[in-house]
This record gives C-alpha cells, structure tokens and sequence, in this order.
C-alpha cells in the first residue's frame, strides 16, 4: 500500500495501516531463513537423540555432583603447584612465540596486502591467499604440519603461526587501509621513499589498531595453545588437562587446572586493557 | 627566468577529459593564482606538475628537467624541490609538531635515515627556525590533533618550506579555514614569495583573496586554460567566461 501526507512524500503502510518505517531486503530475508532452519534443526536433533539407557535426571545429578567436585573441591595431586605454573608459563611461551613470529610476518606482507599501499593485482592475490588459511581451522593446520614435523610442540608453533599470520595480515591490512591517504599523499610529494612513508606516517597512525589486534590475537593464541596442548602433544597446561581428565579421570585437578587457565586470561586482558589505553591516550 | 614550462598538457580519466592541451609558464618567483569552478581540473593540473598524477599528453619543464621522463629515483629528487600544501593538511596526528616538520627532508634522506627519523642537528634548528618564523615556537612537542586548523595549516607550510623547495604547489590552502586564519595563511605565503622568493601556484576558490594577493592569474574551466593574465585584468567578463554566468553573477554582485 502506498499513501502520501504531503504530496511529494511517498510511504508505504504495513498490512495494520501503519506507517512502514522498514523494507524488506534480501539480508533480512537471509538471517531469517539462517536462524529459522537453525532452530528447526536444533529441536530436531534434541527429540532424536539417542540417549542409550543414560537416565537423564541421574545423568544431569551425576553432572552436578561432578561439578561440585571439580570447582568446589579442586586440588592437584600428580604435580605441584610450582609445576603446574611452569605448565601455564610454557603455554604462555607458544601463545607468545606464535604471536610474535605471525605478527612480524603480517606486518610485511599487510602492507601488501593494503590497496592504498601496493597495487590491487598484489592486494587481491594476497587476500585471496589469506582467506584461504583462515577458512581451516587452527587445529586442522597443526594437523596438517604434523604430518612433516610429527605430533608436538613443532607442529603446534608452525600451525598457530600460519593462521596467526592469515588473521592479522587480514586485520593489518585493513587497519592500513583506514589511514587518511592524505598523509601519504603529502610525503609522496615531497619525495620521501614508499619504506619512509611506511615508518614515518603508515605505522605512527596505525600503531593503536595494529596494537589491540596483535593483543587480541594473542589472547586467542593462548587458548588455542591449550588446546594444541591436548589436541597435538604439544606440551604446557593443556597436555596436563588433558591427561587429568581424559587419562587419570581426576576432575579435582581438571578443576584446578581450569581455575589457574580462567585467572591467567583474566591477567592476560587486565594487562592489555592497561597497555591500549596507555597508547590510546597518547604518552 | 623561466622556471615551469608546461606545454599541451592532457590528462584524460576513462570517459572525462580533466586537462586538454593547457599551456603557461611560471617565471622564478611569481605569486600565480589558479581559479575555476569545481570539477575545472585545478587539482589535477597541480598534480601533473610534480607527477602525483600522470599526465597523459605533453611536456612539462620544470627547472630545465623534463618532469614527464623522468624515472622513479629523479622523480622524487625533483619532488623535494616541489613543495606541496592542502586543503586538509594531511599531517601525521599521531606524531608531534616537530616531527611533522622534519618530514619534509625525507626526500634528501636515505632510505634507513628517514625509516627510523634520524635527523641532524642542523635540520632540526632549521625546523625550530621556521616554526618560530610561522609563529608556532610554542607548539613544537604538541601532537598535531591537538591543534586548531590554522596552525595545522602553518604546520603543512614548514614542512613544504624545510624542503628549501624552489616552487610550492597549494590545493586550496585555505578552504577548511575561517577568515582570519586565512589571512593569516594567505599572508604568510605571501611572505615567502617575496622575501624567499619561491614560486608559488595557488589553487583557489575565492576570487577576491586571488585577486588581493596574486601577480597573475589563470582561470581554467573544464580543462581548459581560459585566462591568463595580470590580476589586474581580471574583469567582471572574464570571470562570468572562466565561471559561468549563474556563479559568475554571484561573485561580481
Ligand atoms: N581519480 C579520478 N578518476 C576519475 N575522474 C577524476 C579523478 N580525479 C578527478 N577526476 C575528474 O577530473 C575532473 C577534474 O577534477 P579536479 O579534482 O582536478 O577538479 P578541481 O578543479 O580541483 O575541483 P575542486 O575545485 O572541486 O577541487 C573532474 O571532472 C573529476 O570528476
Ligand atoms: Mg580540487
């Protein structure tokens, strides 16, 4: 239905006879449909699960009292405290070492990957390249690699890192992308070099993204590397997870465990938040 | 003495032609103003000049070099000796007052001098020199984005001028400026031609500023140069032929 109050306005009503303030768009239609065949599989997969003879009030007791155990009554009991720091401190180290090789290898080919700053045939190859590793998942990647370097901590670095560097060449490029072109318009004029440019206007204006996305970056290296811990022998707190729950079946030290995970990224985020706001506010 | 020749230059974007066949040439130390309607192709003639633009047709002389052959390495040699200001700037905010200044000798640096911003000590007396001669000696350690318009302007203007640029291209310098900050800048450029006698090519929107402040004009419309001549000469007729009657009204009224 359309209408008009002033002559030269044209609106449309909703079949109430109210004023339409929304039309419809093909992304609206999209998330709809998305979330509706979403919802009807997940009732669907609940009524058709097969849950053996598993009664399901004594499983979800038995859950609780686990629960109970683990978060309420956690201890260790196959190493020591200092032990389990040294874990998290070797977690930490494949967290960092990841990061940090990714983060060098982003920055180099970011800037190749930014349009303003090479030329959109290198821009495009490189995106497309990268869109390609961050489409696998970090596990899949550590898998991959293990098959040349074995089970262990060398997958786990080489596998982190490459999809490190396929997320933050993603993040980089388009953090540089954002930079007013102006500034590089002026010191192009005045016959400064396309490295001079990168140093003294591109990375001084980008400095902040590039900062809090390499943070946040980290932040999931850490989890990931408790993950590869279990998932790829590769050492540290999740290896010791691992074996508390899946080989020892102590819930107590898989609560303790967690528990010392949850505190350190609670650390992890207090210290990035300090460190971007310190950059933020300008020194 | 002749110091920019540009000769049959054009410049042609996929279906619009922004500059067919314009010619002038700038004797050492003129104050030129370049006036036109927007779209004209002002900017784009300024940035043949020192090739942030490549023009597709002619020649362009400047200082005896033939800017259009030149390769990559030449270019940004002459490129220091080009000045360059804008309508918005385009300093680094996050960097200090200072350090936006030394940007200008980048050109005469090498490649890992500049990267890193080693400077020397005579290039940074020359900045404080020059900051304090454009009156911004209390400013030097402020970041940039704390600073007003006008003296973010004056800020762009050391930095072309620690070039020691013999020529300074300006893109609507004062545009996104009030009045009296306008002045000030317009004086200040003024300033320079004269007492160091740079050459100066100045795009412009404001007829009257062009008129008080310049030793000739040229009045380009879709392309074309269609005046070129002393300021004085400027009549009410040619400024209807280089705007167009309905602007042209407004500005002679
Ligand atoms: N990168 C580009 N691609 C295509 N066309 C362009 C491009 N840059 C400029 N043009 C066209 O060239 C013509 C001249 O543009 P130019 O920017 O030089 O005008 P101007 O005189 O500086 O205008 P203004 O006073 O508004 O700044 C315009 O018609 C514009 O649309
Ligand atoms: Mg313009």
């Amino acid at each position: 239905m359309e209408g008009s109050i002033v002559s030269t306005v044209k609106y449309r009503k909703t079949n109430k006879g109210k004023i339409k303030i929304r039309t419809v768009t093909t992304s609206s239609v999209v998330i709809k449909t998305t979330l509706s065949i979403l919802l009807f599989l997940t009732v669907y997969g609940l009524v058709t699960l097969d849950t053996k003879d598993v009664n399901l009030i004594e499983a979800v007791k038995d859950f609780a009292i686990n629960l109970r155990t683990m978060f309420f009554q956690s201890s260790l009991s196959n190493f020591t405290f200092f032990q389990s720091l040294y874990q998290i401190l070797v977690t930490l180290g494949l967290a960092f070492l990841t990061t940090l090789i990714g983060g060098f290898i982003a920055l180099f080919l970011g800037l190749l990957a930014a349009e303003n700053l090479s030329s959109k045939r290198v821009s495009t190859v490189i995106k497309g390249f990268v869109a390609f590793i961050r489409a696998v998942p970090t596990v899949l990647w550590v898998l991959v690699f293990a098959i040349a370097a074995g089970l262990g901590s060398v997958a786990a670095v080489i596998g982190m890192t490459f999809h490190t560097v396929g997320y933050l060449i993603k993040a980089y490029s388009e953090s540089f992308e954002e930079i007013d072109k102006g500034c590089i318009e002026a010191l192009k004029a005045s016959g400064a070099s396309w490295w001079q440019i990168v140093f003294q206007a591109i990375l001084p204006s980008a400095a902040t993204y590039l900062l809090s996305w390499t943070f946040l970056r980290f932040e999931v290296n850490f989890t990931n590397a408790v993950a590869m811990g279990a998932a790829a022998g590769a050492g540290g707190i999740g290896f010791e997870l691992f074996m508390a729950s899946g080989f020892y079946f102590n819930v107590r030290e898989v609560g303790f465990i967690t528990y010392l995970i949850l505190f350190t990224a609670i650390i992890l985020e207090v210290f990035s938040t300090r460190l971007k706001n310190k950059f933020l506010l300008g020194s | 003495m002749v110091l920019l020749d540009v000769k049959n230059v054009s410049k042609r974007y996929k279906d619009t032609k922004a500059l067919s066949n314009v010619n002038f040439s700038v004797k050492e130390g003129e104050f030129i103003s370049i006036i036109g309607p927007s779209g004209a192709g002002k900017s784009t003639l300024l940035r043949c000049i020192n090739r942030m633009i490549d023009a597709n047709d002619g020649e362009i002389i400047f200082d005896g070099i033939d800017v259009l052959k030149l390769n990559k390495r030449d270019l940004r040699r002459l490129r220091t000796k080009i000045g360059m200001i804008f309508q918005h700037y385009n300093l680094v905010y996050r960097l200090s007052v200072i350090e936006n200044v030394l940007h200008g000798r980048l050109g005469y640096k090498s490649k890992i001098d500049g990267i890193i911003g080693r400077y020397s000590e005579e290039e940074k007396e020359q900045a404080l020199k020059i900051l304090e001669d454009l009156g911004l000696g209390q400013q030097i350690y402020k970041r940039c984005d704390e600073l007003s318009g006008g003296q973010k302007q004056r800020v762009g203007i050391a930095r072309s001028l620690i070039q020691n640029p013999k020529m300074i291209l300006c893109d609507e310098p004062i545009a996104s400026l009030d009045p009296s900050s306008s002045k000030v800048i317009m004086d200040q450029l003024k300033d320079i031609s004269v007492e160091k006698g740079i050459t100066c090519l100045v795009n412009l929107h404001q007829v009257e500023v062009a008129i008080k402040y310049s030793d000739r004009i040229i009045g380009v419309n879709s392309g074309q140069v269609v005046f070129d001549g002393p300021s004085r000469e400027l009549s009410s007729d040619t400024i209807y032929a280089i705007y167009g009657t309905e602007a042209g009204n407004l500005i002679v009224d």
